[in-house]
């Protein structure tokens, strides 16, 4: 056994040898192709952490007709309290409403001048969402709807009395979401694009090391070498040349997460960052994407060239 | 030992090769194949080998019949057969032992069989003292001899030799025949094709001549014409 791993070893590395050059072509392709993988893998890691962090405390707003009558508050908030989705229901009156407009527009005199905060901004009820994506929830349970007006703008209506409307963030979400899709389907194109020259490129190695070969080969067939023995010294050239190329990758991308995103770190609020531990996760996807590429390149480098 | 009935072979290019072939050659003996060049004796080594298979008609080698053995197991017919070439085929950047020892490696064989055996063969086919010597430090003779012992080291029921003395002046080829017969004696069987007609009357074995495809002549203690 040990025999024969030494053996398989040593013709792999005489192989390595030979081949250098287009060896160092396979591998650097390899690499590419896996560091564009992995950074696939990434950016729709990021994505994930964005949309979490930025709907997991994601507020609804249900706006009152204004002014208030007398049980809408209680009646509403209790129908909101029977949704699973809600987890935290707050009523802000005007005086609440007035203090947050007053935060809010704090740099833009206009705004606070211009405007009769307790005239102009109705009351509502604040409802915190355990999950963004149920948001529909709170207009069905309001019975709200778009509908076009004559002018041909929407406008939402709801049934529930008074109730005015509800802050309707689907649309940003939806957008999110689309976004996150187009991103990383995009890197992962190019990604499968890369894996393929790379499949292609490391079939070609093997393939003129067999060529540089074929004397030896020939002579191994003749004293009845089994295809394995032949074969495996060319897979494992392979795997080592892509396997040095998913390493070399897992490496580029520690590097990126280093330069790049861990100076980003604390300068943007409510936008959390990816972390060591997830460079570390994409680790394994590289690996086993590496050794598809070379199982892949092996069997289609060998095909043509050894049938008994 | 080697058994055809009725083989034909067919190139895909249309070429007949070998047509309505018959033989049948016994364990240990020594059979010349001889006929012009394109008669089919490179044709009938490579059915043989299992390189090729016949287009109508069935091969035994070593009791087996080599249409009905799978693909994976033709390695295995191929270690009961030596084969020795005009042009030798060895590797030029191993020296005389590794290229014996390549043929014991490539099969698995542990080290100290490999250690056991390449010198002793190396010494039978007399180049006991050159086994560190690179083929292009040794002579024509020479190297036919290594070549002798790569197919023999793995101690083959059969030894197919396919011009072995086609690159080689009448005295070397005189020696080759002599480690051949030497072979022989030990009980492998031997079939050699060649156009050499000094070494067929010379040697006074069994031949057999082939012309365009067909067996024209199968005679004991045979003369090349």
């Amino acid at each position: 056994m040990m025999r024969k791993l030494e053996y398989y070893f040593r013709e792999t590395a005489s192989g390595l040898r030979r081949n250098g050059v287009v060896a160092f072509a396979a591998m650097s392709t390899a690499f590419i192709a896996l560091f564009l993988f992995g950074l696939a893998l990434l950016i729709s890691k990021e994505f994930d952490l964005v949309i979490q962090a930025w709907t997991g405390n994601l507020q609804v707003a249900v706006y009152l007709d204004d002014p208030v009558a007398g049980d809408t508050v209680a009646r509403v908030q209790q129908k909101l309290d029977d949704l699973p989705v809600v987890t935290e229901i707050e009523y802000w009156d005007k005086t609440i409403t007035c203090e947050q407009y007053n935060n809010l527009f704090a740099n833009q005199p206009v705004f606070l001048e211009g405007v009769d905060c307790r005239a102009t901004i109705p009351t509502s009820l604040r409802a915190n969402l355990n999950d963004a994506a149920q948001f529909d929830q709170i207009t069905a349970a309001l019975a709200c709807e778009d509908q076009i007006d004559d002018d041909g703008s929407a406008r939402q209506v709801c049934a529930e009395p008074g109730v005015l409307r509800v802050s309707d963030f689907s649309a940003l979400l939806d957008r999110l979401v689309v976004i996150t899709r187009v991103l990383s389907f995009g890197v992962l194109a190019i990604a499968a694009l890369m894996l393929g020259s790379a499949i292609a490129l490391v079939a070609n190695t093997l393939r003129m090391g067999m060529f540089a070969r074929r004397k030896e080969i020939g002579i191994m067939r003749l004293v009845g070498a089994t295809n394995w023995r032949i074969r495996v010294p060319f897979l494992i050239e392979g795997l080592v040349e892509t396997l040095l190329g998913a390493a070399t990758a897992v490496f580029a991308l520690f590097l990126v997460k280093v330069v790049f995103i861990d100076q980003l770190r604390g300068k943007i609020q409510f936008f959390p960052l990816i972390k060591n531990s997830d460079v570390l996760a994409v680790a394994p996807w590289i690996l086993i994407a590496a050794a598809v590429v070379a199982v892949i390149a092996g069997t289609i480098g060998m095909r043509r060239f050894l049938d008994v | 030992m080697i058994k055809l009935d009725d083989v034909t072979k067919t190139y895909r290019n249309g070429v007949t090769a070998l047509e309505d072939v018959s033989l049948d050659i016994d364990k240990g003996e020594f059979v010349f194949v001889v006929g012009p060049s394109g008669s089919g004796k490179s044709t009938l080594i490579r059915l043989l080998l299992k390189e090729e298979e016949a287009t109508r008609g069935n091969v035994f080698v070593a009791g087996k019949h080599l249409a009905r053995i799978s693909t994976w197991k033709v390695p295995h017919l191929r270690r009961n057969i030596g084969v020795v070439f005009q042009d030798y085929k060895l590797l030029q950047d191993k020296t005389t032992f590794e290229n014996v020892a390549f043929a014991l490696e490539v099969i698995g064989k542990q080290k100290h069989v490999i250690d056991q055996r390449v010198p002793e063969i190396l010494d039978y086919v007399g180049l006991g003292e050159k086994l560190n010597q690179y083929p292009d430090e040794l002579s024509g003779g020479e190297q036919q001899r290594v070549s002798i012992a790569r197919a023999c080291v793995n101690r083959p029921l059969v030894l197919l030799a396919d011009e072995p003395t086609g690159n080689l002046d009448p005295n070397t080829s005189v020696d080759i025949m002599r480690l051949l017969d030497k072979v022989n004696r030990i009980g492998t069987t031997v079939v050699m094709a060649t156009h050499d007609q000094a070494i067929v009357d010379a040697m006074r074995k069994r031949v057999i001549e082939l012309d365009r495809g067909k067996v024209v002549r199968d005679q004991s203690r045979g003369v090349y014409a």
